[in-house]
């Protein structure tokens, strides 16, 4: 299969928003934390699930994603 | 009957090409038969033998330059169209990004590995095979399977950081940090299979110039791309062409009719790049001789063409009155002067001499063709 497959998403993947009533009690059996950008200092912010989306250097609240670890292939012309 | 034959000044006057003030004359070649009543010019190969010259002016392994003479301007242009279009070499061709958070963009990056010359070891680059690319509506099934023999993996991985060892008041960023400048050196070959055999130490795969700029980083970016190379002809992608440029033209022609004496001589000398134009003083001899126009002018300085190779056929001498009719300019019609300045990939001289190989498979295609045709 090519690397590219679309896969989906296991139930104990983490969710864009912290306050998702109802599944609470299933996922805090693994509860992975994430990796975000700062938009401010470009540090590192893991978050885990109901963290405040918050840099923990400068208290800044825009966070980014990471880029995709998924490789894409591109024609050099 | 015996074709006729025509003379030396008729046979001279049809080599040259007519440069005037505003029009370029007499252009076509017409020696080929049909064309003057009762003339031959039939094309024979032992007369091409006798005929045709090669003379080199220079020969460096990124330039040639050499003059082809007694040839028609079609095959000299074939070979010139075959240096540009048609000769295979290898250059990358896909990009397989892993992760690149550099500003520049994975295509923008891809478009820009793909042009960088490679060079190694033209024993294996002729080794290797074509890479034939699944088509658009084909499911692949002819297609090839990345080998040793036609995939080169080269990879660039980079991080950029802070120099620690930096001066704080630094302001150069290539000092400030490590890696903020990614080089085409930095891409690493990765050799697979039998190219161990054939791309080692300096045959190795790499890029002909070093210090190529990819792209510029700042701390915490990163660029891990896998690349691989294939070959490929100039009519698919000006990266696949082996020559920076791959030029001809002919040989500049410049008669002095009527003598151009004293300050004249200096005025017309200027008129052309330097060497083309000589002075020399005129002979005793000459200014005795009746009706040559040198009478009573012995010991003055009189033009002389010199070297017409070094001219570049400005048509400035053609502009003053004082010249008028007094000089002929021309270009010779069967002396190509070529320049072949290569990529890096292969020595210049080789090039010409792959696109007569070139050139030859294409004739056997065609002598094929025909004979398929009459069976």
């Amino acid at each position: 299969m090519s690397r590219e497959a679309y896969q989906v998403p296991s139930m104990g993947a983490q969710n864009a928003f912290g306050t998702d009533a109802g599944f609470g009690g299933a996922m805090a059996v693994d509860n992975p934390s994430v990796v975000y950008l700062c938009g401010e200092c470009s540090a590192r912010v893991p978050l885990k699930r109901g963290d405040q989306i918050r840099c923990k250097d400068c208290g800044h609240r825009v966070l980014y994603k990471e880029r995709t670890k998924r490789m894409v292939q591109f024609e050099a012309r | 009957m015996a074709p006729l034959v025509p003379s030396q000044d008729e046979q001279q006057r049809r080599r040259i090409i007519d440069i005037n003030a505003e029009t370029v004359t007499n252009i076509p070649s017409t020696d080929f038969p049909g064309h003057w009543p009762g003339e031959s010019h039939a094309w024979a190969v032992d007369q091409f033998k006798n005929t045709f010259q090669v003379d080199f002016h220079r020969n460096d392994p990124l330039e040639a330059s050499f003059s082809l003479i007694g040839l028609d301007a079609a095959v000299a242009n074939a070979f010139r169209r075959i240096l540009m279009a048609e000769i295979p070499t290898l250059a990358i061709e896909s990009v397989f990004v892993h992760n690149n958070t550099s500003v520049i963009q994975d295509e923008v990056l891809a478009q820009r590995l793909g042009l960088v010359p490679l060079k190694g070891s033209v024993e294996g680059l002729n080794w290797m095979h074509w890479f034939r690319k699944p088509g658009e509506d084909e499911d692949g099934s002819n297609a090839s399977e990345p080998s040793d023999f036609n995939t080169v993996i080269l990879r660039l991985d980079v991080e950029c950081t802070k120099n620690p060892e930096a001066d704080e008041n630094e302001q150069d960023p290539r000092k400030l940090y490590n890696n903020a400048h990614v080089y085409a050196k930095d891409m690493t070959f990765h050799a697979v299979g039998r190219q161990e055999s054939y791309f080692v130490d300096e045959g190795a795969i790499r890029p002909v110039h070093p210090e190529i700029l990819l792209a510029k980083m700042r701390p915490g970016q990163k660029i891990d791309v896998e690349m691989h190379c294939n070959k490929g002809i100039g009519a698919d992608h000006a990266k696949f062409s082996p020559v920076a440029t791959a030029t001809y033209r002919l040989l500049p022609d410049i008669k002095i009719l009527r003598p151009i004496i004293g300050d004249d001589a200096k005025k017309f000398a200027k008129c052309f790049p330097k060497g083309v134009i000589g002075l020399e003083p005129v002979t005793a001899q000459e200014a005795g001789r009746g009706g040559s126009g040198y009478e009573g002018h012995a010991g003055e300085q009189k033009a002389v063409v010199q070297d017409p190779f070094k001219d570049t056929v400005s048509r400035e001498c053609l502009r003053y009155d004082e010249f008028q009719g007094k000089v002929k300019l021309g270009r010779v019609r069967d002396h190509f002067i070529f320049n072949v300045e290569s990529t890096g990939q292969f020595d210049s001289d080789v090039l010409f001499l792959e696109a007569v190989k070139v050139m030859k498979l294409k004739c056997a295609r065609w002598k094929r063709g025909l004979n398929d045709l009459m069976a």
